[in-house]
C-alpha cells in the first residue's frame, strides 16, 4: 500500500469573467503563493510542481508548463504537466498525489488554471470552425435522454441552478454572485441548448486553484488541519462507440466503485458526509449521483427534490456553488477536491458542512468520458459503519 | 463530380492577453520610448518579469528600471527569408541583445542590411518605430550605439492593458485512406461505413479501425448502408458568436442511426423542422443534393456528414421508432 498524502495547503483566485487586473503568470501565481501560505511553506519547500489545465488552445499559449515554471518556483525541480479535457483539475491533483505516496516526493505543489477571456471555448471546442455547439450542445441531448429514462419533472434542473447559485452567495471565490436567482428566474431565462435555460448552464470565468500536498511526517506537523486523501479512481472510455451509455457512462461507473472499494466505503449516501460534483448543467447533479452510485438508478432527481443535496440536507453537493457558479475549466476539477478538502478541514467558512468528515471530490471531462474522483477526511484511517 | 482535396486548414483566433502589473509597464514604455527592467536583487532583468526567476519571490513595479537604449549582442541567427509573421519583410537577424544596464539578454530583431554586419560581442542600438500600439514590435535594433531621436509620445494616452494576437496553424494534410473512401462514397451518392470484423458492428462513419476490440479495418469490410434513419438525439442550438461563426439564428442539431448501422451520424443540422414538431425516434430521410452540386471538403476527424453533399432530411412519414430501443445509440 502506498504511504499516506494529505492536502496541506489550499489556494484559490477570486474567480471573474475576465481578470484583467493579472497575467496569467499572475494569476497563477495568486493561487499557488496563497496555497504555500497556508501550508506555511514557501517555494524552496517545494520538491516537484504537477501543473493542469484544459485544451492549450483556450488560450494558445502552447505547452504552458515550459512558460510558467520559472512563475511557480519549479527552476532546478521537476514539473509535470496533466491534461485531460474538463476532468484536468482532478486528474491533476490525483497525479500530484501519487507523487507523494509513492515516496518519490515529500512535498508537492499542484497548480491548474484557465484564463478563458483570453480566447473563446467555444471555438476552440468547435474547432476553429463555424457551428460549434460547445459543450451545452453536447450534453443537452444527453440530459433530454435523462429525463426521458427517469421521468423525472422539468423543475429539477431548475431547482439546482437555484441552490447552486444560493451555495455560491457564501462563497467569496466564486464568480457568479446572483442575488436575485429563483426558480422563476432560471425557467424565464433563455433556451440556450433545449432543454437547458441559460441559468442552467456555467459561466466562462477566469481563475486558478491550487494545493500544496504532504507526506504524513509533514501533515502530521502541518499548522493548519490536514485533509487525508483516502483514495482516488480514474477511469476513461471512448467517446463514441456501438452500445455506448451516455447517461451513465460505464467509466462513470467503474470510477466511483473502484473508489468506494479502495476507501472501503459500502454506502456512500450514508458514509460520505458532503460532495463536490462536477456539475456545469444543471441536470448533471441528479445524473451523476445516479451514474457514481450514489442514488439508485431513476432516483437521483429525487434527493435534489427532497433537498438531501441542499447545504443542510443529508446529502449536501457543490456547497461551494460548484462549476454552474465557477468555471475556470482547466482548474473547475481541482476546485472539486480542494473543497472537499475545504470541508474536512473545516474550512469552508460560511458553507461549511457541519461535521463533515469525509467529503468527494469529483470531475469528469470530454464527452462525459474522462473521470476523476478523491475522498478526503479529517481522519486518516476512519472507520464506516 | 467534385475533386476531393487534401485538406488545407487554417485554426486562428484573435487572442488576447491581459498584462498584469509589470509587463504592462514595459509594454507601454516601448510605446512611450523607454525600455524598462526589473531590479532583483542585485541583477537587472530585461525584459522584466513579475517575479524572482531563481526563488520565485514576487517582484512588484516599485522595482521597475529603465536600461539601454544601447547593448551587446551575445548571440544571434540570420533570416534568410521571412515570413508573413515577421517584422521585417526583407531578411534580418534574430538576437540575444544584453541592454546597458540589464544583466540577462532580450531576443529581439537586428535590422542589419546585411549577415556580414551581424557579429557576437556588437554594439547594437534600440529604434522607436513611428507607430507605436505598445507591442514588442513597437522597436527594433539597429548596428552601433547612436542613441534614437526621442519619439513622438502621446501624453494622454492610456496604459498598456492588454493586448491582442492573431495565433493561428496551418493545418496541410491528406485525407486518411477509409475517410477518403467515406468521401468518395458522399461525392457519388452513397454512405460507407465498414463492418467491424470482430463482431459485426457496423461503424458510420468509420474511424478506420474498430475501437471497442481494437481491430483495423480496410477497405474490404467497407459497406454502404442506407440513407435513411431514425433520430436517436437533438438539441436545438442557439449561436454563440465567436470568431469564424457564421451561424446567427437558432436549428436544431441532431443525431441519426442509419439503417443498417450500429453508430450513430452526428451533427446533422435541421432548419426546416420546428423543435415542437421534432422527436427521438423520428424517421427522417436524407435528400442529396445533385451530384455536380455535392462538395468534397471532409477532414480526418469528425462523426458527421459532409453537410454539403445533402439539400435537407425530411420526415419519411413512419411511425417513430420507440426511443427505448434507442438508448445505445443516443451519441
Amino acid at each position: 500500500m502506498a504511504r499516506p498524502c494529505a492536502v496541506v495547503g489550499i489556494g484559490q483566485t477570486k474567480y471573474k469573467r475576465r481578470r484583467d487586473d493579472l497575467s496569467l503568470d499572475g494569476l497563477v501565481r495568486e493561487a499557488a503563493l496563497r496555497a504555500l501560505e497556508d501550508a506555511e511553506v514557501s517555494f524552496a519547500d517545494i520538491d516537484a510542481v504537477v501543473l493542469g489545465k484544459a485544451p492549450d488552445a483556450l488560450e494558445g499559449v502552447i505547452m504552458p508548463e515550459l512558460s510558467l515554471a520559472d512563475a511557480l518556483g519549479a527552476v532546478g525541480k521537476p514539473i509535470h504537466r496533466v491534461h485531460t479535457a474538463g476532468s484536468v483539475g482532478a486528474s491533476t491533483a490525483i497525479s500530484a498525489a501519487v507523487l507523494v505516496e509513492s515516496g518519490r516526493y515529500d512535498t508537492v505543489l499542484t497548480v491548474t488554471y484557465e484564463k478563458q477571456s483570453e480566447g473563446n471555448a467555444t471555438w476552440a471546442l468547435s474547432g476553429g470552425k463555424s457551428g460549434g455547439q460547445g459543450a451545452g450542445g453536447t450534453f443537452a441531448p444527453w440530459i433530454r435522454e435523462y429525463i426521458r429514462r427517469s421521468g423525472a419533472p422539468e423543475h429539477i434542473g431548475w431547482q439546482v441552478a437555484v441552490k447552486d447559485r444560493l451555495n455560491a452567495l457564501k462563497n467569496e471565490y466564486a464568480h457568479l454572485h446572483l442575488d436575485d436567482i429563483s426558480i422563476e428566474a432560471v425557467k424565464q431565462s433563455p433556451m440556450l441548448w433545449d432543454p437547458l435555460h441559460f441559468l442552467e448552464s456555467c459561466p466562462s470565468s477566469d481563475g486558478a486553484a491550487a494545493m500544496v500536498l504532504s507526506c504524513e511526517d509533514f501533515a502530521s506537523r502541518s499548522p493548519n488541519p490536514p485533509a487525508w486523501i483516502l483514495g482516488h479512481a480514474k477511469r476513461t472510455e471512448f467517446s463514441s462507440f456501438p452500445g455506448r451509455d451516455t447517461v451513465k457512462p460505464q467509466a462513470g461507473v467503474d470510477c466511483s466503485a473502484a473508489l468506494y472499494k479502495e476507501v472501503g466505503i459500502t454506502d456512500p449516501r450514508r458514509q460520505i458526509d458532503t460532495a463536490e460534483l462536477y456539475v456545469p448543467f444543471s441536470w448533471y447533479e441528479p445524473m451523476w449521483l445516479e451514474g457514481h452510485l450514489i442514488a439508485p438508478e431513476g432516483e437521483g432527481w429525487k434527493m435534489t427534490d427532497e433537498g438531501a443535496t441542499a447545504l443542510d440536507g443529508d446529502f449536501p453537493v457543490n456547497c461551494s456553488g460548484g462549476v454552474l457558479s465557477s468555471n475556470p475549466i482547466g482548474a473547475s476539477g481541482m476546485i472539486r477536491c480542494l473543497e472537499a478538502a475545504n470541508q474536512v478541514r473545516g474550512t469552508a467558512g460560511e458553507y461549511q458542512v457541519d461535521g463533515a468528515r469525509v467529503a468527494l471530490g469529483h470531475a469528469y471531462g470530454g464527452a462525459a468520458q474522462y473521470f476523476a474522483m478523491w475522498i478526503v477526511s479529517s481522519e486518516l484511517d476512519p472507520v464506516f459503519s | 463530380m467534385a475533386e476531393l482535396q487534401d485538406i488545407d486548414f487554417t485554426l486562428e483566433y484573435p487572442y488576447t492577453r491581459t498584462t498584469g502589473p509589470i509587463i504592462g509597464p514595459f509594454l507601454t514604455g516601448l510605446r512611450d520610448g523607454r525600455i524598462l527592467a526589473t531590479k532583483v536583487g542585485d541583477r537587472v532583468i530585461c525584459p522584466p518579469l513579475e517575479y524572482d526567476p531563481d526563488t520565485g519571490a514576487t517582484v512588484g513595479p516599485e522595482n521597475l528600471v529603465e536600461v539601454g537604449p544601447a547593448g551587446e549582442v551575445t548571440g544571434w541567427t540570420w533570416v534568410t527569408r521571412p515570413t508573413s509573421k515577421h517584422p521585417f519583410e526583407h531578411p534580418f537577424a534574430f538576437a540575444q541583445i544584453k541592454l546597458d544596464g540589464a544583466d540577462t539578454t532580450m531576443l529581439h530583431v537586428v535590422d542589419a542590411g546585411s549577415e556580414d554586419a551581424m557579429s557576437t560581442g556588437m554594439r547594437v542600438v534600440v529604434r522607436f518605430r513611428s507607430e507605436r500600439l505598445g507591442t514588442i514590435n513597437d522597436v527594433y535594433f539597429v548596428p552601433g550605439d547612436e542613441p534614437p531621436e526621442a519619439p513622438e509620445v502621446d501624453d494622454d494616452a492610456e496604459p498598456v492593458t492588454i493586448t491582442e494576437h492573431l495565433i493561428g496553424v496551418r493545418i496541410r494534410e491528406p485525407l486518411q485512406p477509409h475517410r477518403r473512401r467515406f468521401a468518395e462514397g458522399l461525392l457519388a451518392g452513397k454512405i460507407i461505413g465498414q463492418r467491424s470484423p470482430a463482431d459485426g458492428k457496423v461503424h458510420v462513419p468509420s474511424r478506420g479501425y474498430d475501437a471497442t476490440n481494437r481491430v483495423p479495418m480496410t477497405s474490404e469490410h467497407d459497406v454502404e448502408v442506407a440513407d435513411v434513419g431514425t433520430v436517436t438525439s437533438f438539441t436545438e442550438i442557439v449561436p454563440v458568436q465567436y470568431h469564424g461563426q457564421t451561424e446567427t439564428e437558432p436549428y436544431i442539431r441532431c443525431s441519426v442511426l442509419l439503417d443498417g448501422a450500429d453508430t450513430t451520424v452526428g451533427g446533422i443540422d435541421i432548419r426546416d423542422i420546428s423543435v415542437e414538431d421534432f422527436r427521438v425516434g423520428m424517421r427522417l430521410q436524407m435528400v442529396w443534393r445533385d451530384s455536380g452540386d455535392r462538395m468534397g471538403d471532409l477532414d480526418n476527424r469528425g462523426y458527421g456528414l459532409n453537410e454539403e453533399v445533402y439539400e435537407r432530411w425530411e420526415p419519411t412519414g413512419e411511425p417513430d421508432v420507440d426511443p427505448e430501443s434507442l438508448k445505445e445509440h443516443n451519441f
